[in-house]
């Protein structure tokens, strides 16, 4: 009976082994076998055509004048437009006043209610929008307006996100005690009465009197205050928003020496603030959508008017709004739902906590996406190059600014292959180290009983706990676990012969060069990268690192970041200023790079030291 | 809306040419050139040069009948639809050939300089899935990391060439004429074969953004560039490795980086250029791959190359093993495609212009090679 039972089970064992070969198979085969990819909207970016968009203008007057089937008159036909266009508007729901909740029939929805006249009933609706009693972040206070036939009002506002002295001192005490001009407060109703508080009693800065539900519930959930009056159809909103910040502080993340420390912080319109205080320029503009289907947090697009390429700005925009998610409240969710290849390690979206670069990438003609909630801003498009840079590089005197990013160029490829070309060398190519070091580097490893290989990754591997380790550690104790660790590890390894020391001095090169990679997430990249260089290299030598390179580079070619290639102004090659892995000096970057098609190209004029050429004042040269 | 466009500029179009027919100095070829010419061998491929840039300029003068279309495009065209397409697969086989023989010498090269122990058919399936893989990103992925690893390649030979200037002697050089006028003459001409390859400009002609008059001027810059950069190997090869080892060395640039030695730590890096010239091997194998995929996507009028990737590398592997050694792979190259490449690459196309010529069959016209500018 057992031996039965023993042979079902190994006929069972034998059906899911054959069951998981045929599945490995079918895997390889759809791996193999090409699959037309699903069409989408691919994005290049191209120089506007005025031409174009002038004729496209024409062709959609035209189309419209067919439309109206009479060619006598071109106002007919924009009058028939217009009328198309009512007609689409006419299929959404009718806007209707809201009634009592006993009269309603169905469910009720936002879009298409109106404040009635009645308090009650906006307060019984108010109540059913916002769960209230319930929930006890919205707050409903009841008062009267002080007048001499006072009037019933309340306001609904959020506890935590609105402002209590904003409310207090600018909305509640004016309406119960001063009531602006008394003489003529008792005349008004309807309407006018919160036309005349608009104007003359509240004192609030922004003060918006809004008809519709759906306005109303977005602005109270934003620290609005919404003053509902007896008989009147109308809301009035006092912008009271004023909740717990973070004060602008330094850069965390993006730290330098020379230039300005200020960060953004989690308020978007202090974050938008910081921006226009460096840009005080009408043409910056900025955009707001919402994202997040439940969440509805504000994105806002910020540009140049009059530099930026309209259709890199459209395309921003378009692809932002086609993102249907419950929840989208950080940049690094919607930079995910909006770049162009998530699968690949490099990022095509440079993402900052520093104003100042925010606004030369605006400037070049970028856009910069700003999240509220979030102190990190999207820069889109971006490139390789400036994956690489930092502010302090336009900052620091010429030889200094290109020292530090040559410094970073090297520090990338060290990042990248110094544990791979150590493996290569000591496993295949031995004969590349001159003898007193390879004999160095054999007395080391005497003692060691593992490949070389297994050392490499054994070493990354513990390298890379004391690092995520330190950083979810609190503080202080972070640093210094950092520190014991890599030390006490490293010589313990080394004493108990897992290891040799020059391995230790490998990894912990490699470790400092991936941190002077500006970019988080580009260090990230190049961390997971640097794995499959080891790898290939045990395998095949210099042979293996030649592929990963040849892969990477592939890769890399073949990316685009918005309709930019990614390698630009390299691969492809574009006309740009010597603003690549060197820069030239600040006064010879003339004009803006050619990748961005931006519309105004040129960024200084040819000679921008006008004192270099002014006659006449000249000292002597000695 | 799809937008297909692959649009290359003469930067990346010079890059294709370049490492397409550059990629054959780190293989045998000056060891070939010194056994045909002897001393003469760099005065070979001046010869090869002058004759190749006539060809060309045959050949961009058929392109230019025909703005904006490819060479298979045009063979269809003037010689008819069944033989255009018998030329186009002459095209075909030509490279295939090509990339499966060069994909066995590299193979067999990295043996014999780096991994001694690892067996021909592994290597030579490292050598072909990052090229596969290559070809699926495209020709723009392709040809921008062909431009960009240009000048990293460049500085690695030169870097060979000048790290060996203890050993270089003129004298070696002597008699200039070599194996003497006729010989060099004669293997001159043959020798254009290597030049022939510029011929992927002509195919891939469609793709690129620019005119065809400056295609031409493209086509002529990569010849005059790999010209020199050729003699400047050759000469070098042949005044470190005189003669008659010259024409004895199975991996003349191995041998030049292993000549190597200024001072005791830095000699013996033959090992370090691998990663040079094993990148651009994977280069050219891209483009190898890459272009005779859109030979039979274009002649064969099918929409994607993609699905032909895995049967094209199939084919190119079972080619470059089919030679029992690597003596055999170095006979198929020097015996056979480097003397009769020149039919492939340069006399058929120069028929065909000839038909055009006297049929006086016409293209768009030049108003739409202007519109491209």
């Amino acid at each position: 009976m057992a031996k039965r039972q023993d042979n079902e089970g190994e006929g069972l064992s034998q059906e899911k082994q054959g069951g998981l070969i045929s599945k490995g198979i079918k895997a390889g085969v759809k791996l193999l076998v090409f699959k037309e990819k699903t069409p989408v909207d691919n994005f290049i970016l191209e120089g506007v055509d005025e031409r174009k968009q002038e004729e496209r203008r024409e062709e959609e007057d035209v189309a419209a004048v067919h439309t109206a089937k009479d060619d006598k008159t071109g106002e007919k036909a924009r009058a028939n437009k217009g009328k198309l266009r009512q007609k689409k508007s006419k299929k959404c729901k009718k806007p209707m006043r809201v009634k009592r909740l006993s009269e309603q029939k169905g469910p009720i929805t936002l879009d298409n209610l109106l404040v009635s006249p009645e308090l009650k009933v906006n307060k019984e609706y108010l109540e059913t929008i916002f769960s209230l009693p319930e929930n006890k972040d919205f707050v409903l206070r009841d008062f009267k307006i002080f007048s001499d036939k006072p009037t019933a009002a309340f306001a609904l506002f959020m506890e935590g996100m609105a402002d209590r002295s904003t409310i207090n001192e600018g909305v509640l005490k004016p309406l119960m005690l001063l009531d602006g001009g008394q003489d003529s407060s008792n005349d008004v109703t309807g309407i006018k009465m919160a036309e005349y508080i608009k104007e003359r009693v509240v004192y609030g800065n922004q003060v918006d009197i809004i008809e519709k539900y759906e306005d109303i519930v977005e602005k109270v959930n934003y620290g609005g205050t919404a003053v509902f009056i007896d008989g009147c159809p109308r809301c009035i909103l006092v912008e009271t928003k004023g909740w717990d910040r973070r004060p602008i502080g330094k850069s965390e993340t993006e730290q330098i020496i020379w230039g300005p420390h200020e960060a953004f912080n989690e308020t978007l319109r202090s974050n938008t603030g910081l921006i226009r205080k460096s840009i005080r320029n009408t043409n910056l503009m900025t955009e707001l959508i919402k994202v997040g289907v439940q969440n509805r947090t504000d994105a806002a697009v910020m540009y140049m008017k009059n530099i930026a390429n309209p259709r890199l700005v459209e395309e921003v925009k378009r692809r932002i709004e086609a993102v249907k998610s419950d929840y989208v409240g950080e940049s690094g969710m919607l930079e995910q739902f909006i770049e162009d290849h998530p699968f690949m390690p490099v990022p095509q979206i440079l993402a900052t906590e520093r104003p100042d670069r925010v606004v030369t990438y605006i400037l070049e003609g970028k856009v910069a996406i700003l999240i509220d909630g979030n102190p990190h801003v999207l820069i889109v498009p971006t490139t390789f190059f400036s994956l690489l840079q930092t502010s302090e590089d336009y900052y620091l005197r010429l030889p200094y600014g290109n020292i530090l990013r040559v410094l970073r160029v090297g520090a990338m490829f060290i990042a990248t292959t110094l544990p791979a070309v150590y493996v290569a060398i000591t496993t295949f190519h031995q004969e590349m180290i001159p003898t007193d070091l390879i004999l160095a580097i054999a007395a080391a490893r005497e003692t060691v009983p593992l490949p070389t290989v297994v050392e490499v990754f054994m070493m990354e591997f513990a390298f890379e706990l004391i690092r995520e380790a330190g950083l979810r550690v609190p503080g202080v104790i972070g640093n210094t676990l950092g520190i014991v660790g890599a030390l006490i590890l490293g010589q313990a390894a080394v004493q108990a012969g897992i290891v040799s020391p020059i391995l230790i001095i490998i990894v912990a090169v490699t470790g400092l060069a991936s941190f002077t990679i500006p970019n988080y997430s580009m260090a990230f990249a190049l961390r997971g990268i640097r794995f499959a260089f080891t790898a290939l290299a045990a395998v095949f030598g210099f042979l293996g690192v030649s592929a990963a390179f040849f892969v990477i580079l592939t890769s890399l070619a073949s990316m685009k970041s918005f309709g930019v290639p990614l390698l630009v102004p390299k691969g492809p090659k574009t006309k740009t200023e010597s603003d690549v892995v060197l820069r030239g000096p600040v006064w010879s970057m003339e004009e803006r790079p050619d990748y961005l098609d931006t519309l105004n190209r040129r960024r200084q004029p040819r000679i921008s030291r006008k004192w270099t050429v002014e006659s006449g004042k000249r000292g002597d040269d000695n | 809306m799809i937008i297909k466009t692959t649009k290359l500029g003469y930067s990346e179009a010079a890059g294709l040419a370049l490492v397409f027919i550059g990629t054959k100095a780190f293989l045998g070829y000056p060891r070939l050139i010194s056994q045909l010419g002897f001393t003469a061998g760099w005065l070979i491929i001046l010869i090869s040069v002058f004759v190749s840039m006539g060809f060309w300029l045959i050949l961009s003068a058929l392109l230019a009948k025909y703005p904006g279309e490819s060479l298979l495009a045009i063979n269809e065209k003037v010689m008819g639809s069944k033989i255009g397409l018998g030329i186009n697969m002459l095209l075909f086989v030509y490279i295939m050939l090509s990339t499966g023989s060069l994909l066995r010498q590299f193979s067999e090269a990295v043996i014999l300089t780096a991994l001694p122990e690892a067996p021909v058919s592994a290597v030579a399936v490292l050598f072909l899935i990052p090229a596969w893989m290559a070809a699926h990103l495209g020709l723009e992925a392709i040809s921008r990391s062909t431009y960009i690893s240009l000048p990293f390649i460049l500085v690695g030979v030169l870097v060979v060439l000048l790290s060996l200037y203890p050993y270089w002697n003129i004298e070696e050089l002597y008699p200039i004429l070599g194996a003497g006028l006729g010989p060099v003459v004669k293997y001159g001409f043959l020798n254009s074969s290597v030049f022939g390859e510029v011929i992927i400009l002509a195919i891939l002609a469609s793709y690129f953004s620019f005119r065809t008059k400056t295609l031409r001027k493209v086509g002529l810059f990569s010849l005059v560039f790999v010209g020199i950069y050729f003699i400047l190997i050759a000469i070098v090869y042949l005044m470190v490795i005189p003669m008659p080892m010259a024409t004895e060395s199975i991996a003349p640039f191995y041998q030049l980086s292993r000549a190597i030695y200024l001072g005791r730590y830095y000699q013996r890096l033959e090992s370090a250029f691998v990663i040079f010239w094993t990148f651009t091997a994977y280069l050219r194998l891209a483009i190898g791959v890459m272009v005779v995929a859109l030979i039979i996507r274009d002649s064969f009028k099918i929409p994607y190359y993609q699905p032909v990737l895995p049967a094209i590398s199939m084919i190119v592997f079972s080619l470059a093993l089919t030679p029992v050694d690597f003596l055999q792979a170095i006979e198929f190259e020097g015996g056979f495609r480097l003397p009769y490449g020149w039919v492939v690459s340069f006399a058929v196309p120069c028929a065909v212009w000839g038909v055009a010529v006297l049929t006086g069959k016409a293209g768009r016209g030049k108003e739409y090679d202007e519109k491209k500018e």
